[in-house]
Order: C-alpha cells, then sequence, then structure tokens
C-alpha cells in the first residue's frame, strides 16, 4: 500500500534505501565503505543517517571483524523494505493522479 | 488514501534518484561478478581450445596446459567472488559458491570413473558440464541472460562435435569461449 514517508524521503537517505533495495539477495548486507563511496558522502553524514534509520526500524547495522579489521554491514529489515516499496508507490501514484501527468 | 506533500516535479525527482542509485549499486557489484566470471572462463576456453587445435588433441602438453589454464581461472574466479563477498555478503552468494564447489567435485569424479576415451571426448563432458552449471545458475538466480547462453552455447558445442569433429577444438575455442567472452564483455557495457 502506498505511504508516504518523511523519514525516507531526505535525499541521502533515499539512496540509502535504494541502493539496499537494489541488493538481489533480500538477506544481502552492504559493506559500509562500498555505500559510502557509492553516495559520495562522509563517514560521519552516512553514520547519521544510517542511526535514523536504524532507529525507525528500517535498516540493521552489524559490526564485526574480518581478520583483525573491523567491519561494518548494514542490512534493510523487512519493516525497511515494506517502507520503502510503500514509499515508491507513493511517488508513483503523486505523478499518476496529477492531471496530465503519467509514469514514465 | 496518501497526502501528496510533495509536488510532481519532486516526485519525479525522488524517482530518478531512486533508479539512479539502483544502477549504480548493481553496477558497483558488478551483477554478482556474472560479467567477470564469463569473461574469464571465455577467455580460458578461447585461449585453451585454440592451442589445444594448434598442438592437437592427444599432445601430452595439452593436458597440463589445461590444468594450468583451468587452476588460473579457478582462482581468478574465487578472488572474484570473494572480493564481491566482502562487500556485499549474502546467504545467495554462499550458496551459489558452494555450489560450484561441489559441482566441481562431483563433475571431477563423475569424469573420472566415465574415462572418456578421447581428448576431445572429455573436452565435450567439460563444456557440457560447464553449460548445466550455467544454466542451473541462471535458473537459480532468475536470469534469462544466463539461461539462455547456457542452453544456445550447449547447442553449439553439440553441433560443432557431431558436424565438424575435425574441427572441434578451434570450433568451441571460436564459438564456446568467444560467445561466452562476448556475452562478459556485453554484459559488462549493457549493464552499466
Amino acid at each position: 500500500m502506498a505511504r508516504f514517508d518523511e523519514l525516507i524521503h531526505q535525499p541521502v537517505r533515499l539512496r540509502i534505501m535504494a541502493a539496499l533495495h537494489a541488493l538481489d539477495d533480500p538477506e544481502a548486507r552492504l559493506d559500509f565503505r562500498t555505500l559510502r563511496d557509492l553516495l559520495g558522502v562522509t563517514d560521519g553524514n552516512l553514520a547519521a543517517h544510517l542511526r535514523k534509520l536504524e532507529d525507525a526500524g528500517y535498516i540493521r547495522v552489524e559490526k564485526t571483524f574480518v581478520g583483525r579489521k573491523p567491519r561494518t554491514y548494514i542490512a534493510l529489515t523487512h519493516a525497511g523494505r515494506a517502507a520503502f516499496e510503500a514509499h515508491v508507490q507513493a511517488l508513483q501514484e503523486i505523478l499518476r493522479t496529477t492531471p496530465g501527468d503519467g509514469v514514465e | 488514501m496518501t497526502q501528496a506533500p510533495i509536488s510532481p516535479e519532486e516526485a519525479r525527482q525522488a524517482l530518478a534518484l531512486i533508479e539512479t542509485t539502483t544502477r549504480q549499486m548493481r553496477r558497483a557489484l558488478a551483477h554478482g561478478g556474472a560479467p567477470y566470471f564469463l569473461m574469464i572462463w571465455g577467455t580460458v576456453w578461447l585461449v585453451g581450445f585454440a592451442a589445444t587445435h594448434v598442438l592437437g588433441p592427444e599432445s601430452p602438453a595439452v593436458g597440463g596446459m589445461w590444468l594450468v589454464l583451468d587452476a588460473i581461472g579457478a582462482l581468478a574466479s574465487f578472488a572474484v567472488g570473494a572480493y564481491l563477498g566482502r562487500r556485499a555478503p549474502s546467504p545467495r552468494g554462499m550458496r551459489l559458491g558452494l555450489y560450484w564447489l561441489v559441482w566441481t567435485v562431483y563433475a571431477a569424479l563423475i569424469l573420472y570413473f566415465a574415462r572418456p576415451r578421447t581428448g576431445d571426448q572429455l573436452a565435450l563432458l567439460i563444456s557440457l558440464f560447464a553449460m548445466m552449471g550455467y544454466v542451473s545458475t541462471g535458473l537459480l538466480c532468475r536470469s534469462r541472460f544466463l539461461v539462455g547462453l547456457g542452453l544456445a552455447v550447449t547447442g553449439l558445442i553439440v553441433l560443432g562435435y557431431v558436424a565438424w569433429p575435425a574441427w572441434f577444438n578451434l570450433w568451441m575455442a571460436v564459438w564456446g569461449g568467444g560467445s561466452l567472452l562476448t556475452a562478459g564483455l556485453y554484459m559488462r557495457w549493457a549493464w552499466s
């Protein structure tokens, strides 16, 4: 069901959710550095947006070690996936219900 | 009912941002490495079968050459898989890695006990096993491209072996290796 989500709609958070949603495997996790490089943001900026999404229950942040190196992985939760898909539907609906406009 | 707190233009921009990010993400992860695996094994087949044609399938050098080429291909594939697995680890990726490991062990066991009579028969069986792996991976990953490619190359392999046995290795270099390499390059170009 379509539902516009103010939290997701912020551009960096929208891109975070889109990137995580683009992973083929719903159970896949994404490396923090890969996400940071993709979005072109700083560590601090990304961490702040991730915290907001995590607080909303949309993502799961896992800290682990690969060898001796600490690594952070981010995964979309079921609630996050549903919220993102509902948000995309809401965006499409806004275009659809606008006279003279349509989804391309 | 959805409220519309933004204008249609803003909605359009947001959808465009989502689409761009989705494309960038899939490119960053190289679609699970599929184009690289195809390019690696396409090159191995191209070089290996062309060299087998030149040297002759029964030449003593051919067995050792294939061992070296296959080892290079396996190491390169492992390196690509490990690199992508670090960036976006997923249970499906792990399952696919295990699937190919099990596939390799079973293929080696079957070939060992089947004892093909000629080098061409061995090449035929290995190639068919490889295509079975591509088609089943395509089915598991819901990739029509991979299923179609596997079936098409299977058809070419059988056609070459039956219709032009004397030219089988050259045929495999061009249509087997060439097809995989071209498909990998195409995927890399078209999906980027």
